[in-house]
């Protein structure tokens, strides 16, 4: 955090190598915090040895490999996967509240996982895919609803209709949790936004698309800031607007599936991080992405060391974390940039 | 200026009537007489069947058997009363915050308001179990009153889309506040907090004669304020220049209404749990049912709220059976809809 | 109280919007039983004055005196029953009806323990008459015209039965016929039942066609008062408005019309 602070006060005079280079550092010394912070605290140097010369009879080594370093990687990647979706959202939709669980899309994936365990589907390679098509759905349907208000899709309207949605899909997910109890002991912790072990297939599913969402989110995000500018001027700069969008919404679905998939509903990571990213590197999403994913990995590393160490020995689901930080955000963002 | 005489006589009639409509009367007794047979479906409803007959019977005489006894005078009876009553504290609250914000889409639950209250009463049933449980009410006040509080500080009303801000710094509030509950629940005992939990949900399965005394206590001390309420209400709803033109005392008269919107929705969260959209929903449809001023209006809203609750409660218990679905799921399934429904069809601004 | 109780002066009335005086101790007096026209560009702070003057904002500084009683102190209740205003662009409660919306104007004369009487309703149906809007009483108002709509508002300020009425921009965003009709109306009001009436307005060339007094604001500040034909001159539109216009005589009524100069 100091790094980036730096940063800031030096718009420009950082050649993008170094900056990159000191955006990594920093990943890197969180994602060392992330894993030293716990019940037992383990010292850096112990970690690089475990994590480079493994020896499988030291206990530290083995809790550094089996539990923590998973989930230090669960943070990073889904950090950087919902602050990603978070930056294309608010980049196509011109919506500073724009966020997959803002808008919905995260109630929309998670009735979709609930509703997948609740018919047991044994292939959990189809899950993240189930949680897509259901944060889908979700998103085209605040859209409509948005769309439909007077006055059109503006932050606003989209933001309430997502409101709307969510309530909406948490009282069926809670409904149907409470009708099947089994369901319910299983997912109840993981519906609070947790980075705790998930089955093995679904976690490797879930980080594949979750890389597929980076990639398609990198290779358009010079279009992105064409369309920021607004659809005319795009147009104008030869931008295919209908595929670029299409292009936009899978890789946000692919994103929010994925992350829900893994760790649950988790809030106002792709609200926040974005606008902490542009505020170092300014509107040009070729480095708001990039930027994005960095800093929505170290902010979901530091998030869930606060989790774990404030009230401890009791952990705190991420997503409460998350939601404290995000939501003061979210009625600064209302009063100042509506 | 001469008037042609029937539309002198027409008034006249209304002066005589206190300028109440009669249809709106006649809705607020059809809704009470409904009310009162809600009541009596939902104490025939349940695992252990009781027929209509021997409900009344039950009711005006005593019971034919223990069992029956047991399962309508304990449970069935005041979970049916509970629900009549707070949901008509939840929609009262609702139609006077409509028209104090001049906006038709707020609701003690999309503003943040029972939230407050929530993380109030989950504080006291987690932290503090061995507090009375009289305690609650007062708890739930005093969050609610904070919510309200920190609302209002942080909510801009100097812009034209005030409307919609205010909902959303309402729908950020209350994001925050479940976070706050979220984190008590699992701070807590785990016995603890599955009570706190089951609360949250918004079910009445737990309430007891208890609820149905300190709700009707409340009701009686609130009435005269809920009578006060009419006049002001009338000019507040018309927006603040012309109400301060119009020679009401705009800024103690919003005050007293917001805080007696607060206390009604405090009052019925503390004992059923923050049970969404009833505010929402019930003044809406008193107005579609009804043309009325905001004095009847707000009565209006109260006895359709207190219905709604019932029957929803009544649908949560019966759909699927013996799986009970809390009352404030299903509030949610049918409010979310028409929250949508009210947003598209809002009038611009 | 008296008769002077109905006169409305203002005395060194100064307000601001935070830091920035939008008012500065500008002094006027209404002259009674006419109508009067507050004009200036925009910015100018006309509608902040109407406002302070309808203590819908606080002032800084100064007094606004019905009689020689300050509208900021007096009880709130007893200014309504003297004065009316009627803000710019005002959004009635959905749903409400004509009928509806012009009762709300007797709200001053009721209590909660006199609900509504039949000196209510008698109010009620003169000002419906008198804006001609009787015929759509039981209409929403949200399907009236903008005409129309106007017109239910002006009644709703006439049936709260008051000698003096400010009213912000009533004739803005409307049609030139519309305004003609409001402006009419608003004089017919004025003449025939001998109200005060104040109006802030944009077109010059309608306020100079109606009003009987005028009063141009420049910077917070009055610049010329006094009847229409006295004011309403090159000179002063060119120190008010730096509009450079030529001002004619109206061959229809022998009132002041100005043509901006095309060079």
């Amino acid at each position: 955090m100091q790094t980036m602070a730096d940063a800031r006060e030096h718009p420009g005079h950082w050649s993008t190598g170094i900056a990159g280079l000191i955006c990594l550092c920093v990943l890197a010394v969180a994602f060392l915090w992330h894993i030293s912070v716990g019940a037992k605290e383990i010292p850096f140097a112990v970690i690089v040895e475990a994590l480079f010369t493994y020896n499988r009879d030291q206990f530290d080594h083995i809790v550094v490999h089996e539990i923590r370093l998973p989930r230090a990687l669960m943070a990073v990647f889904v950090g950087a996967g919902l602050a990603v979706a978070g930056a294309l959202m608010q980049g196509v939709t011109r919506n500073p509240l724009a966020d997959p669980g803002l808008l919905g899309l995260m109630a929309g994936a998670t009735f979709a996982v609930v509703v997948a365990s609740l018919f047991s589907v044994p292939d959990f390679s189809m899950i993240p895919l189930i949680a897509a098509a259901g944060a889908l759905i979700a998103a085209v349907f605040v859209w409509l609803v948005a769309s439909a208000v007077r006055g059109g899709a503006t932050p606003m309207s989209m933001v309430l209709a997502g409101a709307a949605m969510s309530a909406f899909l948490g009282a069926l997910t809670t409904a149907l949790l409470l009708i099947d109890q089994q369901s319910f002991e299983q997912l109840r912790v993981w519906m609070t936004g947790t980075l705790t072990v998930r089955p093995r297939g679904i976690a490797l599913w879930s980080y594949g698309w979750l890389c597929v969402g980076l990639l398609i989110a990198l290779a358009i995000a010079r279009q992105v800031t064409t369309l920021a500018m607004g659809d005319e001027t795009a147009t104008g700069l030869g931008v295919n607007i209908r595929r670029l969008r299409i292009a936009v919404l899978s890789a946000v679905v692919l994103l929010t599936a994925a992350s829900v998939s893994l760790v649950g509903p988790m809030g106002f990571v792709g609200l926040v991080t974005p606008h902490f990213v542009r505020l170092i590197v300014g509107f040009d999403y070729r480095w708001v992405i990039p930027g994005s994913a960095l800093a929505g990995a170290v902010f979901l590393l530091l998030t869930d060391i606060v989790a774990r160490t404030v009230l401890a020995p009791v952990e705190i689901s991420t997503g409460l974390v998350t939601a404290f930080i995000g939501a003061p955000v979210l009625v600064w963002l209302v009063k100042t940039r509506l | 200026m001469s008037l042609p005489k029937s539309s002198r006589a027409q008034v006249d009639d209304r002066s005589f009537s206190l300028a109440l409509p009669r249809g709106g009367v006649l809705l607020l007794l059809a809704l009470g007489v409904a009310s009162v047979g809600a009541t009596l479906l939902s104490v025939t409803v349940g695992s252990f069947p009781v027929s209509a007959t021997d409900a009344l019977l039950t009711l005006v005489r005593g019971a034919p058997s223990e069992m029956a006894e047991t399962v309508v005078m304990q449970f069935r009876l005041p979970r049916a009363l509970v629900a009549v009553v707070a949901g008509g504290l939840l929609a009262g609250s609702g139609a006077i915050l409509q028209n104090v914000a001049r906006n038709p889409l707020a609701d003690p639950s999309l503003v943040g308001v029972s939230q407050g209250a929530s993380v109030a009463v989950v504080t006291l049933i987690v932290m503090f179990p061995g507090m009375p449980y009289e305690l609650r009410p007062a708890a739930a006040i005093l969050g609610a009153l904070a919510a309200a509080l920190i609302i209002q500080l942080s909510s801009n009303r100097d812009s034209g889309s005030a409307t919609l801000r205010f909902i959303l710094t309402g729908v950020a509030v209350a994001a925050f506040l479940s976070a706050v509950t979220g984190a008590m629940l699992t701070y807590g005992d785990v016995d603890r907090a599955v009570s706190a939990m089951t609360w949250l949900a918004g079910s009445l399965a737990t309430v007891s004669w208890d609820d149905v005394w300190l709700l009707s206590l409340f009701v009686l001390t609130v009435m005269p304020a809920l009578c006060w309420a009419s006049r002001p209400l009338r000019a507040l709803r018309m927006g603040r220049e012309i109400a301060i033109s119009l020679g009401a005392s705009f800024q103690r008269d919003r005050l007293l209404l917001v805080l007696l919107a607060v206390l009604l929705a405090a009052v019925a969260v503390s004992t059923v749990g923050p049970v969404g959209f009833v505010g929402l929903i019930a003044p809406h449809l008193a107005r579609m049912l009804a043309r009325t001023g905001p004095g009847l209006h707000l009565f209006l809203s109260m006895a359709i709220g207190g219905l709604l609750l019932a029957c929803a409660d009544l649908l949560g218990r019966g759909l699927f059976e013996p799986i009970q679905i809390p009352a404030g799921l299903v509030t949610a399934l049918l409010g979310a809809p028409f929250f949508a429904y009210l947003l598209i069809s809002r009038r611009g601004t | 109280m008296n008769a002077s109780s109905n006169d409305l002066t203002v005395r060194d009335v100064t307000v601001a919007y935070g830091q920035t005086e939008v008012v500065r101790k500008l002094s006027i007096d209404i002259p009674q039983h006419q109508l009067t026209a507050l004009v200036g560009p925009n910015g100018c702070g006309k509608s902040t004055l109407l406002k302070a003057i309808a203590r819908v904002l606080p002032i800084q500084s100064g007094q606004v005196l019905l009689g020689s009683a300050p509208v900021h102190t007096m009880p709130t209740r007893q200014v309504a029953s003297i004065l009316g205003f009627l803000p710019q662009g005002p959004i009635a409660p959905e749903g409400l009806s004509v009928r509806e919306l012009v009762a709300q104007g007797r709200f001053p004369h009721q209590s909660l323990m006199r609900q509504w009487s039949s000196a209510d309703a008698r109010a009620v149906d003169q000002a419906m008459a008198a804006t001609n809007i009787a015929d759509f009483a039981d209409r929403p108002i949200d399907h009236l015209s903008g005409g129309e709509r106007q017109r239910a508002w002006i009644a709703m300020v006439l049936a709260q039965d008051t000698p003096i009425l400010l009213l912000d921009e009533p004739t803005t965003f409307l049609d030139l016929k519309v305004q003609v009709d409001i402006m009419r109306l608003l004089q017919r009001i004025t003449h025939d039942a001998s109200k005060t009436i104040l109006i802030v307005m944009h077109e010059l060339n309608i306020a100079a066609a109606f009003a009987d007094h005028l009063i141009m604001m420049r910077a917070g500040r009055v610049r010329a008062s006094g009847d229409v034909l006295s004011v309403f001159t090159e000179r002063n539109l060119s120190a008010v408005f730096d509009l450079d216009a030529r001002v004619l005589t109206s061959p229809e009524n022998g009132r002041p019309v100005c043509i901006p100069s095309v060079a």
